[in-house]
């Protein structure tokens, strides 16, 4: 069967999961484009108007895939690490899709909660599998290569400092040819600027959202750091500074991140946030963050708010400006 | 005479700065940019060209602005700056120590703290024009007042009455409002120059830790009736140097004062005054090669393809055979 999988949202985090796993049953995985003016403008057509950008966007990916497959892949996420939440809008996709959206094939909404406990993640697979009629024995093989090869990806993302960036066409995950994209995260020994780049995963990592920010960094001769690449454990370090757990899994990772180069004295010359327009839980998290970096002042600081107006003039020139704050700031 | 020139291409105005190789002053122009960037762009150069002795040389050009890019392909710049950028370079040559700069411009407004001397941070406006140049212009205009003026009728109440300034279209509704219910001008005017200045410092320059010396500049400082409410609002003197106007001009051509004398070899990339007699020609297609539809713009001088933008995948942009 052909699994419609949409490049949007999770996808930059559990593609590799999601593919090698409906590739061990025996199903052909379908991509939607990259994100492009055409997809936005589906979105917004036909998502609800007080959705997010990339929630919006989302909604256009799947009208991309609507002609091409005969399944949909819309999992109903809820929490994916132990004791921690996500936006409420992942929990309510499924069914925005459907109210939203005329005329669309079967779609797989398995629930994905690991709120009580990590080996949960079996039953979102298990559920998943018996949706499209396989037996037990499959699916359990099919979820321990999968979960195998995912756990690796991992790793490797993190030793190999792999940004999850899709380069023109290709996604940034290829289980056929080499196992790993290898996106150059130029590093140019000790002249290098270091920025922190933070934000939810599927507005970083898409270009045309993000109006290529990272290359655009890159080109600069700046190494992107992101929380994709910073070991879970200096992340749930940082995260311990906060008075009261955050209880948003992406709102840890962007402030845990923050906190550990912070307090470890690890060399950055600059942060910057790029955060949707009207983001509940960023709209939080930006505020801890700036009150932060204020207090002390260590390192320049930028916030980028995007929505689906964003016009890339305003946005090159303050990215140029901020650019020359940490390089007059370096010289120094 | 060794000389450079910066230019600062926004949506209001478009300025010229002319500076010796010691950096200072020699000619400055401020004209409107009434929506037809490339047509000021070269009468800015006649009429520097027609004020100067012969015995000027340009040896290097800066330009920024929001049409940094189209002032640079016409002139033949060596430097291209963001404004933020080339306003503190300006700002620091003309008050080393300052520490805060409010920048009020046409069409956006900013904010950069210094200090000792480089730039840590910065904000510019972001979904909100209010307070801005252009605001300013209409509501003069509304009320018959030349803006020149402005500040001083502004300066002289006694009584400012309280406009809601969040907004620029409820600010406008607000003061035919308090027209109608019989407030003098100058009392809405000044009420207007607060309720800015309170917008600008809730917005652009929240969270920021402002610190005397304050450099005011941008067209808008112009305005004495902003400039007392900003000192009324923060306490501290605002300092607003000679060239106020043009500090984003003045910015660029010190940039590229300090990129050629960095290097010595380089000759300037400038076209001459002669630029402004060539024929220039903007053309824009949709380009068709993939769902983004990118606008795609051409810019022709003298019928030759001289530089193209708009592609967000540089197909276009990188192919121009110059």
């Amino acid at each position: 069967m052909r699994i419609g999988v949409p490049r949007a949202l999770f996808y930059y985090m559990y593609y590799p999961f999601w593919k090698i796993f409906f590739e061990a049953l025996g199903h052909e995985v379908i991509l939607s484009s990259p994100t492009n003016k055409k997809i936005l403008k589906d979105g917004l057509e036909f998502a609800v108007d007080d959705a997010c950008l990339p929630v919006k966007v989302f909604h256009g990916h799947i009208v991309d895939l609507l002609d091409r497959v005969d399944v949909l892949f819309i999992p109903r996420i809820i929490s994916i690490e132990p004791g921690e939440f996500i936006c409420p809008k992942f929990l309510g996709l499924p069914d925005m899709v459907k109210s939203s959206i005329p005329d669309l094939p079967p779609i797989i909404d398995s629930n994905l909660s690991v709120y009580k406990n990590r080996k949960d993640l079996i039953g979102h697979a298990k559920s998943i599998g018996t949706d499209l009629g396989h037996s037990s024995r499959l699916i359990l093989k099919a979820y321990t290569i999968a979960s195998t090869k995912f756990n690796s990806y991992k790793k490797f993302q993190i030793s190999h400092e792999q940004l999850p960036l899709d380069s023109g066409q290709k996604s940034f995950f290829d289980s056929n040819s080499s196992y790993f994209s290898r996106h150059k995260n130029k590093c140019l020994g000790e002249n290098t600027l270091n920025v922190l780049l933070l934000g939810h995963p599927y507005n970083i990592y898409d270009n045309y959202i993000s109006m290529n920010l990272i290359t655009k960094l890159q080109k600069n001769g700046i190494k992107v750091i992101t929380p994709e690449i910073i070991p879970v454990k200096n992340i749930s370090a940082g995260a311990k500074n906060l008075k009261k757990r955050l209880f948003w899994t992406m709102g840890k990772n962007i402030i845990g991140s923050t906190y550990y180069y912070m307090d470890c004295g690890k060399a950055l010359d600059g942060i910057i946030h790029l955060a949707s327009f009207g983001c509940g839980p960023d709209s939080i998290v930006g505020e801890l963050l700036e009150r932060k970096l204020s207090r002390n002042r260590l390192v320049p600081f930028l916030r980028i708010n995007i929505d689906e107006h964003s016009g890339e003039e305003g946005f090159n020139t303050r990215l140029e400006a901020f650019i020359d704050v940490i390089e007059g700031r370096r010289r120094n | 005479m060794e000389c450079y020139l910066g230019i600062d291409v926004g949506s209001v105005s478009t300025n010229f700065a002319l500076i010796d190789k010691h950096g200072k002053m020699l000619k400055k122009l401020y004209l409107r940019t009434a929506g037809r960037p490339i047509e000021t762009i070269k009468s800015g150069l006649k009429m520097l060209k027609e004020d100067l002795k012969d015995d000027i040389e340009i040896k290097g050009v800066g330009t920024t602005g929001s049409g940094r890019k189209l002032a640079s392909v016409i002139v033949g710049a060596d430097v291209v700056k963001n404004e933020i950028t080339a306003h503190a370079v300006a700002s620091i040559s003309e008050i080393p120590t300052v520490q805060t700069i409010l920048e009020i411009g046409g069409q956006d407004s900013k904010i950069i703290i210094l200090r000792d001397g480089i730039v840590v941070d910065f904000a510019m406006n972001t979904v909100c024009a209010a307070g801005t140049g252009s605001f300013l212009d209409r509501q003069a205009q509304r009320l018959g007042i030349p803006i020149e003026l402005f500040g001083e009728i502004a300066i002289r109440s006694k009584n400012p009455t309280r406009i809601a300034g969040r907004c620029a279209v409820f600010a406008e509704s607000d003061m035919i409002h308090k027209q109608q219910l019989g407030y003098k001008v100058e009392d809405i005017l000044k009420g207007l120059c607060q309720a800015l200045v309170r917008n600008y410092l809730a917005n652009v320059a929240k969270g920021k830790e402002i610190n005397p010396p304050v450099v005011f500049q941008g067209g808008v400082a112009a305005n004495s009736g902003i400039k007392r409410a900003f000192e009324e609002e923060l306490g501290m003197e605002i300092i607003v140097p000679e060239h106020f106007d043009v500090m984003g001009a003045l910015g660029a051509a010190l940039l590229a004062k300090k990129a050629m004398s960095q290097n010595k070899q380089k000759q300037t990339n400038f076209y001459g005054f002669e630029a402004a007699f060539k024929e220039h020609r903007a053309e824009s297609f949709e380009c068709n090669g993939c769902p983004n539809l990118c606008e795609i713009v051409q810019i022709y001088v003298d019928n030759k393809l001289i530089a193209r933008w708009g592609d967000r995948c540089g197909r276009w942009s990188e192919n121009v055979a110059v």
